[in-house]
């Protein structure tokens, strides 16, 4: 029996400079593993108009017709009957002539100028409303339970076209806290990059304020110490005398993370994340909200070359724009988080040059109603709780059922046309998309499209292909982009 | 009305495009029409007139198809030629019919797209379904173990030289890190290497697979991987899904033979096991794909035998063949009503009859009620005859063991193996010794080519792979956690799972006969309750002239109690409903122990007072005792001050005899719990709470631990930056290593911190760069970010 004897390695395999080679760490630092792209015949990617892309989620399920698709205006009377409500407030006109947004939306009315308003999204009817599933279809493209756990958009988006600054997380989730929350299980489902990896997961940051903390070395460390940990680490690497062990692939890509991970808690992109380096005016600006102050976070993080973000109304159920009662106060309320940080953030955008190449998508997982539950025809459970034939009180005022036959969906830059709308909905009750209905899949394939990936992109999974839309069938609404 | 119900439809259109407007799918509609027509004569082994449509270059040749060109494409022409003469098909076949025809000139003249690396040809290779035991080549070089008598022939036929061995140092952290998922302690590091004797290595393999708790919690994650289990998940909200783990748990610590294991998961006895075929179930409608029947199908194919059922679940299997009517034989066995067969989501007009996938070994009899059914397929699944039940095991734990599978990947089963009498003879093996999972695993890594250097290789080898040793695997995220735990110290005290970390059997129980006495001081002349607030003092030596393999202690006393050990307190228990249970093997000794408990009544006027004790002594030599408390114990009414219990002179103390005391609640509430309580306790080795014992967290995610909303038989094998990120500034982590930073002290500080992380001493370079870096005597600080770095570092990151 041959052993080992202990290794004093030979000083020419001690001494390889790994960092060295780590120097050149790039796109490919963020990307490592399986599925493999499917080279595809004939396989085109569109040109890319867009370069990131910030989606608002307005998560609960936002009633378009106490938004962006006003209806005929009911005002609260006690006793009034539920069949008469469409809207709850009173239809304001927009900048652009021919788009009227509710009362309370002025300010994103006033840069509807700079985008499309999309009338007419669908979404299928589950058989019963759950909105984390539906979030995990319109996240993903693909409705739950699945074979095999499906990427998030902002997941495809960085597999497929990776960061835009090495340093930089490409895909960054602010807003929604998945611990502590119901349904957290069912929205950890499609908060992942699912069988792209971890690699290709979202950086998630439920509190915006507290952001800077997470790019920070850990509390109590200062930045000499952590300078000093990083050269203790790096010395015992290079003067380690077992390097020949793992393979060079291996412990190449556990190298190359650390010292990603050293670049970006020690490198100016990190101030990204502090919203306070802000002028105290813009912070005020922002600062309706979590949501708000997301926003302002998002336009720093794009400014530094992030991929994908996300913001959230976070959804906990039954909260924000989840109105199971209540609604028209609530989203009375749900005005004034959003109206100012979306205006603002396309502005600011604007202002900095970014616009242009910066695709920013408002949109939730469907639409609400004071009477139907689902879409004509659903046999989805009623989930009102202000049940009866009219309104009593305060309260019962709202739209307080789930509506998933048309709904509205906002588009600012990366190649969209500006002051258009695309698609409408039905004047009376249903209010279901009547022109140009837009489904999940291609909605999909509409962002992705802007984003320069084909709705027909497809990564081998278990040796069968998993297209970015599903089953590479979607297509985009090539009539939103000017 | 009629307004209403045109909505309805133009609705409906636009959700599911008809074909008329949609480009032409390749996979789920030209792939049948050219099966149903054409493949007979130019497919799979088929080439008549040397016409092959196995792939789209073979398709291309002699101009066949034109891409772009349905008018250029001569087999085109062929189909619809009305010749006999000349007409395709042949005359006396069905002609493809015209809307199929349409369809191919479609997808001609969309460019002809076909799916990547999509081929007709038939996988030359059929793994065999039966068992074999190959024969053993000839021993070379005295190594005996079949797996390197097999190994050695490999490397012989193919010319490669065999990796050296490792050192102890890697021998026992591997073996460690494989068999029980933790780091050997720094003394268990020095007794081993001291160790003289030349079957250590077996002797340690034996005693980590003998560690029933560790092993058990270590496999625990891989199992629940495999079937996917989990404390937390999808479905659980609406009572979707249930879980199995305590079943999982006693099957790992009893080491249930695997055939009883599958039997149980695919046709349950109780509850227990139920959560594994029954699925995940979300609310609303599912696509045909996921019902629960479906699901079935796919998990223990998956699960059991390394078939991937998810394609052929919505349509034939295009890699594997496995066919539609497959999946739903499967779901059919588990379904409670007929279910019709869905093509790509929609019905086909057929009902589906169970059947199971190798009728050769068996049938299912459709017409007996679900339970029978599924007793039946456990049968054909366990089925003697069925190897690829025991091949795929064998190759799973070959690839926990060795970084790889004899086959890969391991959900596609249909794959040739690179070495089939290695596959065949580790799987027969198996069986032959009862479906003993360990037996697989003691044969392994008892093997000089497991106990070999891992090997340096540049990215994924390519197209044919030889192997050529084992290879060094990353760390799973439960054995990063433990191991933090495990350095610093600060494993948490509560776990999620809802197990009982020790395995109980009823008949143990029933042979404790154990009848609990509650004892306390005798009461004073004409009370008839004891005061409130009274305090005092139990004792009772405990003479132990044999080896102890486990002891025991269960304690509770109304109202509250502290037990200790020979001087040290072991037990604490302040509400008597809460029965304290803890494990002794440590703290007895041969010779004379000594329990001490301190006891107090509660209330603010007389009330019933009392405790309850009881140690279980398990010997080597297999006999037991039992001491409890009864009026052989003593009681001391005064307790002196000082609470160092060892330095009491209990000599001077006044010792009367305790008197058992009755009292209905404490009976009822307690006996029933008490014998299952005290055999735990006296199993139970004190293991520290693992990671695979909690519900994912953060951390454990973001380093790889999956949702298990799908079964996942492989972790990540590279550490992502989002993970470094998590590392270099989480600060649960930065408080873990501040807290093992003060474990670590004295002259050998260094020394044993090398130890207790890589299982090796520092070398010279490395000791002189830590004092330039630290100073002579790093402090805490220092020791913390040394911690760090170590575990960050590949050394630490890989089982090496």
């Amino acid at each position: 029996m041959k052993y080992e004897i202990d290794p004093e390695m030979p000083e020419s395999l001690v001494r390889r400079d790994f960092i060295k080679k780590l120097s050149a760490a790039s796109t490919a630092a963020w990307m490592a593993g399986a599925p493999q792209l499917v080279a595809g015949k004939g396989l085109e990617h569109p040109e890319a108009k867009a370069d990131a892309c910030i989606v608002l989620w307005l998560a609960g399920g936002m009633a378009a017709p106490e938004t962006f698709d006003p209806k005929r205006y009911a005002p609260f009377k006690k006793g009034m009957e539920v069949k008469s409500v469409l809207s709850t407030f009173p239809s304001k006109p927009t900048v652009v002539d021919g788009i009227n947004f509710c009362e309370g939306l002025q300010k994103i009315g006033s840069v509807m100028d700079r985008g499309t308003i999309i009338r007419s999204a669908v979404q299928p009817d589950l058989g019963s409303i759950l909105h984390s599933r539906h979030q995990y279809h319109w996240h993903t493209g693909y409705v739950p339970p699945q074979t095999v756990a499906c990427p998030h958009l902002g997941s495809w988006m960085t597999r497929v076209l990776g960061p835009q600054n090495d340093v930089m997380p490409p895909f960054i989730n602010i807003g929604q806290r998945l611990e502590g929350v119901g349904e957290k299980e069912e929205l950890k489902a499609f908060t992942t990059a699912g069988f792209f990896g971890s690699a290709y997961g979202p950086m998630n940051l439920p509190f915006p304020e507290e952001a800077a903390k997470s790019v920070r070395p850990p509390e109590g460390m200062t930045a000499n110490r952590f300078a000093n940990r990083d050269k203790l680490f790096r010395g015992l690497v290079e003067n380690n005398p077992h390097r020949e062990y793992a393979s060079d692939h291996q412990q190449e890509s556990l190298l190359r993370s650390m010292d990603n991970a050293y670049r970006l808690l020690s490198s100016e992109e990190r101030e990204a994340f502090d919203i306070t380096k802000e002028p105290e005016e813009v912070q005020k600006t922002y600062d309706t909200g979590r949501f708000g102050r997301g926003c302002l976070l998002a336009r720093r993080l794009v400014e530094n070359g992030a991929r994908y973000v996300e913001v959230t109304t976070e959804y906990v159920p039954f909260f924000q724009w989840d109105t199971h009662n209540d609604g028209h106060t609530t989203v009375d309320r749900l005005h004034d988080e959003i109206d100012t940080p979306i205006a603002q953030l396309v502005l600011d955008l604007e202002e900095r040059g970014l616009l242009d190449r910066t695709l920013v998508v408002v949109a939730s997982e469907f639409s609400r109603d004071a009477l139907m539950e689902g879409k004509p025809g659903s046999n989805a459970n009623d989930q009102s709780r202000t049940r009866g034939d009219t309104m009593e009180e305060l309260k019962a005022y709202g739209l307080h059922r789930h509506f998933t036959g048309g709904t509205s969906v906002l588009m600012f830059g990366g190649g969209v046309k500006k002051g258009s709308v695309y698609g409408k909905t039905a004047d009376e009750r249903p209010l279901i998309a009547v022109e140009n209905p837009v489904s999940v899949t291609d909605m999909h394939a509409t962002i992705m499209t802007a984003m320069g990936v084909s709705p027909k992109t497809e990564y081998l999974v278990e040796g069968r292909p998993f297209y970015v839309t599903e089953d590479g069938k979607g297509k985009a609404v090539e009539e939103v982009f000017s | 009305m009629k307004f209403f119900q045109r909505y309805i439809l133009l609705v409906f259109c636009v959700l599911r495009p008809m074909l008329a407007g949609a480009e032409v799918d390749f996979v789920h509609q030209v792939v049948p029409v050219l099966r149903e027509h054409c493949l007979e004569c130019h497919g799979e082994d088929e080439a008549k007139g040397g016409f092959s449509m196995n792939t789209r270059e073979l398709f291309l040749e002699d101009e066949m198809a034109t891409p772009g060109n349905s008018a250029k494409s001569e087999f085109l022409f062929l189909v619809e030629e009305t010749d006999p003469e000349y007409q395709m098909p042949p005359e006396k076949k069905k002609r493809v019919p015209k809307e199929q025809v349409e369809l191919l000139k479609k997808w001609i003249d969309e460019g002809m797209p076909w799916t990547a690396g999509f081929t007709f040809a038939k996988d030359k290779y059929e793994p065999p379904l039966k068992p074999r035991r190959p024969e053993l080549p000839e021993i070379t070089d005295g190594r005996e173990n079949p797996v390197d008598r097999l190994i050695d022939a490999y490397f012989a036929e193919n010319k490669i030289e065999r990796p050296l061995s490792v050192s102890d140092e890697v021998f026992l952290r591997r073996v460690s890190l494989d068999l029980i998922g933790l780091l050997p302690a720094p003394d268990e590091i020095r007794a081993f290497l001291a160790d003289p004797s030349p079957d250590k290595r077996t002797r340690k393999i034996e005693e980590l697979l003998g560690d029933e708790v560790r092993y058990t919690e270590h496999w625990l994650s891989f199992w629940n991987d495999l079937l996917r289990n989990d404390y937390a998940g999808t479905g659980f909200i609406t009572k979707g899904r249930t879980q199995i783990s305590a079943w999982l748990y006693e099957a790992l610590l009893e080491n249930k033979p695997f055939n009883e294991f599958a039997s149980e998961l695919i046709a349950p006895p109780s509850l227990a096991s139920s959560g594994y075929i029954n699925g995940i179930k979300w609310r609303g409608e599912v696509s045909a794909g996921q019902t629960l029947d479906i699901q079935f199908a796919q998990s223990i194919s998956q699960s059991f035998l390394g078939i991937n059922m998810k394609c052929a679940s919505c349509h034939d299997s295009f890699i594997d063949r496995w066919k539609l009517k497959d999946a739903y034989g499967l779901a059919a066995i588990y379904s409670e009503t007929a279910i019709e067969i869905h093509r790509c989501d929609k019905p086909v007009g057929e009902t589906a009859k169970a059947a199971w996938l190798f009728p050769e070994l068996g049938e299912i009899n459709g017409a007996a009620p679900k339970e029978e059914r599924l007793k039946q397929l456990a049968g054909l699944m366990t089925h003697p005859e069925n190897g690829r039940f025991t091949r795929t095991l064998a190759n799973r734990l070959w690839a926990q063991m060795m970084g790889r599978g004899i086959v890969h990947p391991l959900d596609a089963m249909q794959t040739e193996p690179w070495n089939e009498d290695l596959l065949d003879f580790l799987a027969s093996d198996f069986q032959v010794n009862g479906y003993d999972i360990k037996n697989v695993l003691r044969l392994i890594t008892s093997s000089e080519i497991y106990q070999a250097k891992t090997l340096s290789v540049e990215g994924e080898p390519d197209s044919k792979y030889t192997f050529k040793g084992p290879a060094a695997r990353r760390l799973t995220s439960e054995q990063f956690t433990d191991a933090v735990w495990q350095v610093s110290g600060s494993a948490p005290a509560a776990f999620d799972a809802p197990v009982s970390r020790g395995i109980v059997e009823p008949k143990e129980i029933e042979k404790l006969k154990l009848d609990p006495v509650w004892v306390w001081a005798a009461l004073a002349e004409g009370n008839t309750a004891s005061p409130a607030g009274e305090k005092v003092v139990f004792r009772r030596e405990v003479s132990v002239k044999k080896k102890i393999r486990s002891a025991g202690i269960v304690a509770t006393g109304d109202n509250q109690m502290e037990l200790y050990l020979n001087g040290k307190s072991l037990a604490k228990s302040s509400v008597w409903t809460d029965l304290s249970e803890v494990s002794v093997t440590k703290n007895l000794r041969e010779g004379v122990n000594r329990i001490i408990v301190i006891a107090q009544n509660g209330g603010d006027a007389p009330n019933a007072a009392g405790l309850f004790v009881a140690l279980r002594m398990v010997f080597e030599d297999g006999t037991e005792e039992v001491v409890s408390t009864g009026p052989d114990w003593k009681v001391s009414r005064k307790v002196p001050g000082n609470t160092n219990v060892s330095k009491w002179d209990l000599k001077k103390m006044e010792w009367e005899s305790p008197v058992p005391v009755y009292v209905s609640p404490w009976g009822d509430s307690l006996n029933s719990k008490v014998g299952r309580s005290l055999i735990r306790a006296s199993k139970y080795t004190n293991a520290m709470v693992r990671a695979s014992l909690l519900k994912s967290d953060f951390l454990m995610r973001s380093l790889g631990r999956p949702n298990r909303d799908q079964i996942v038989s492989s972790r990540p094998s590279e550490l992502t930056t989002l993970e470094a990120v998590d590392l270099s500034n989480s600060q649960a982590l930065a408080d873990n290593f501040k807290k093992g930073a003060t474990l670590f002290d004295g002259e050998s500080a260094i020394e044993n911190l090398y130890l207790a992380t890589l299982t090796r001493k520092p070398t010279e370079r490395e000791q002189k760069l830590i004092r330039e870096a630290l100073g002579e005597s790093p402090d805490p600080e220092g020791k913390a970010d040394l911690l760090w770095s170590i575990f960050m570092s590949p050394e630490f990151f890989f089982v090496r």
